[in-house]
């Protein structure tokens, strides 16, 4: 066996003895198994919903309108994946893994660093142990939820595995920033706040993204309703109104785009954290059918309407449609590419600093 | 990496020239360091609190990249990658896993230096019996004593079965019989032919158990060289006796000291027959002799001699400086 082989195995040996020794790690998986246990619990039947023994009479929600196999699987995705996973288990995994780099630069590295082992990939390999509290969690999750699917839902499908790797590569972004605050700063408390705060800042520039594509979009869809409408008017005085209102759509249309395509570059550069869980909902269903959480919004809540946000001739659903259709033309490498990159770039200066430093 | 081609570098497990470190916030630590540990010996860093002993330890395991360094370790450049294989090191103030056994943290970083399951197993157990350790291997660092932990630490470092072992304060909070038992452990060690650097600041450690010693004083080696030599210029030849001081001793070439509340006379460069006459007269004149016999400076003088700032009588600052 190789040195570096042997160095990767330890080290991944080491990261499952602490993790096994942390009390918070056992009780986010007793927290996962109970969280399964209570979808496993749920179910539905003609009259409406079953809780274990009981029954709940519920008109809107029976298997002739949702079948089981698709009532477990929007559980799966919407509770379990979409709010469970995204935020409740990886909040757990980022308090559990928050000592880790803290840890390692003021505790044991100096026994490590004195071993044939380079910085750089010290430095990487504990990153990567750091990932095994999320690996254990969703590893325990999917699979039970396996199992759950398919004894109550009726549907075995293997596809949901596909939460594996997804919710990995979604904590990873996380975790890069904790780990390079972590070892930078030796503090545990640091690195959680910096880490929550980059979260947060994830976030609303993701929403903001999404708000000034929504405008932009409700702009582009007015100027097409309008133009349609100038085209069918036969009069001077039927298209001079259409006329300033086409005006005023170019004007809004011109304010809307460039602060769009700031908050879209400023995003390509940053982890895309919401539009990987989107593309998770998007692989499950790609994969193992399982309706979206999207699709589940724009179902009967789509209002066929006029004047949305604002607008006069743009309706409600060819606004939604047209920013679904534009969300869904962004590639898996833009996605998980960029978001890939720079998690590699800070984790590169993160590893670079480790290098250059005294201990 | 370069392989030394000198082939005094080849008969030396350490061989520095002119190592300097300057930290990052102005701090002078090591100020041109030279220093030759030969293979097979038990060689001895001692100096106050903070002359710059671990820095200069842990330039030689890279954990603190030097300023400028020359020299070389087990033949080979500092920093060449497996020649840290060939090295064991406990730090000083180390920080074990506590939810490790003392059996996985040997095993541990027997993987980390790149020993082989099979091998690594054998020698684990080997080892915890060589420190006392083998009836507690399968329970929790957490619940270690402090001299238990430095027992598992020295274990840690020979797991790889070093050419040169490397030990930051090894007796650090041990107490005098775990003190005597890992003096043992590291006779054991040098039994082996393996070369032990042995940093400590308890000159008693130093003086029992090292072959040559080197006193770092504010960022410099002071002095270097076995016990012998660095005490020779002090060999004497010490009479003690009851009675009054005889008003002759000067005359006769003996300085009067004290030794344990008794009269007695030094006579320094003597040999055992040179003083016959005089304890010939001492007897004459009445005096009983208790012990006469060669003697030198101890370490301990030795070292207050270094560290003790001649022209004020003091000891020098502690630590090493800061700036130029």
């Amino acid at each position: 066996m190789s040195i570096v082989w042997m160095q990767t195995c330890a080290l991944f040996v080491d990261a499952y003895r602490e993790l096994n020794a942390r009390k918070l790690f056992w009780i986010a998986l007793v927290l996962n198994a109970l969280v399964v246990a209570v979808i496993g619990a749920l179910g539905i039947d003609e009259k409406g919903v079953t809780i274990i023994v009981w029954h709940l009479e519920m008109p809107g929600v029976t298997s002739a309108l949702f079948p089981p196999e698709q009532f477990y699987h929007t559980l799966f995705a919407s509770f379990g994946v979409g709010f469970w996973l995204a935020w409740i288990s990886t909040i757990l995994a980022l308090l559990s893994t928050a000592t880790i780099f803290p840890e390692l630069v003021t505790g044991g590295v100096d026994t490590l660093v004195s071993k044939p082992i380079s910085r750089h990939r010290l430095y990487l390999t504990k990153f990567a142990t750091g990932l095994l509290f999320t690996l254990a969690q969703v590893l325990v999750f999917t699979t039970l939820s396996f199992f759950v699917l398919g004894i109550r839902g009726g549907v075995w499908s293997i596809g949901l595995f596909i939460a594996v790797p997804i919710m990995l590569i979604f904590y990873s972004y996380l975790f890069c920033m904790m780990a390079v605050v972590g070892s930078l700063t030796r503090s545990v408390l640091a690195s959680v706040i910096v880490t929550l705060l980059f979260w947060v800042f994830v976030w609303a520039v993701h929403v903001g993204e999404q708000f000034t594509l929504l405008g932009q979009t409700v702009q582009r869809v007015e100027i097409s309703a309008i133009e349609r409408r100038l085209g069918n008017a036969q009069t001077l005085d039927g298209r001079a109104p259409l006329e300033v209102d086409l005006s005023e759509a170019n004007d809004s249309l011109g304010v809307w785009r460039p602060i769009h395509l700031s908050l879209y570059a400023l995003k390509t550069a940053l982890p895309k954290a919401s539009e990987t869980i989107q593309l998770l909902n998007r692989s499950l269903k790609d994969i193992a059918d399982v309706p979206t959480a999207d699709e589940e919004e724009m179902g009967d809540g789509a209002v066929a309407g006029r004047g949305f946000l604002g607008s006069k001739y743009a309706r409600r659903r060819d606004v939604e449609a047209a920013v679904r259709s534009e969300m869904s033309t962004r590639p898996l490498w833009w996605v998980i590419g960029t978001s890939l990159a720079f998690e590699a770039a800070l984790l590169g200066f993160g590893a670079w600093r480790f290098s250059r430093r005294d201990f | 990496m370069a392989v030394a081609s000198d082939s005094k570098s080849m008969d030396h497990a350490l061989d520095l020239t002119l190592v300097d470190k300057i930290y990052a916030g102005g701090v002078h630590a090591l100020r041109g360091i030279s220093m030759r540990v030969a293979k097979g010996e038990i060689f001895g860093l001692l100096g106050p609190n903070g002359p710059g002993k671990s820095t200069l330890v842990k330039v030689v395991t890279t954990i603190v990249r030097p300023t400028r360094v020359e020299g070389t370790v087990l033949g080979h450049a500092i920093g060449h990658m497996p020649t840290l294989g060939r090295i064991g090191y406990l730090p000083e103030h180390h920080r074990f896993p506590a939810y490790l056994t003392g059996r996985q943290c040997v095993e541990f970083f027997g993987a980390m230096t790149g020993v082989e399951k099979k091998q690594r197993q054998r020698r684990v157990s080997e080892l915890l019996d060589t420190v006392g350790m083998l009836a507690w291997a399968d329970k929790r660092l957490g619940t270690y004593s402090k001299g238990m932990q430095q027992r598992i630490g020295i274990a840690s470092a020979m797991v790889n079965d070093p050419e040169l072992v490397i030990l930051d304060e090894p007796t650090d909070g041990v107490d005098p019989v775990g003190r005597r038992e890992i003096r043992d452990v590291l006779l054991q060690i040098r039994a082996r032919g393996t070369t032990v650097f042995l940093n400590s600041h308890l000159l008693s450690e130093i003086e029992l158990v090292c072959d040559r010693v080197a006193i770092m004083v504010q960022g410099r080696v002071a002095k270097q060289g076995s016990i012998e030599e660095l005490t020779r210029d002090s060999h004497c030849v010490r009479v003690v006796f009851s009675g009054d001081r005889p008003a002759w001793a000067a005359e006769a070439g003996g300085v009067a000291v004290m030794d344990r509340g008794r009269h007695a006379l030094d006579f320094p460069k003597a040999t055992s027959e040179s003083v016959q006459p005089v304890l010939d007269r001492l007897r004459i004149e009445g005096r009983i002799l208790h012990s006469f016999g060669e003697v030198r400076e101890s370490l301990e003088a030795l070292f207050m001699r270094e560290v003790t700032d001649p022209t004020s009588g003091r000891a020098r600052p502690i630590g090493a400086e800061a700036g130029r």
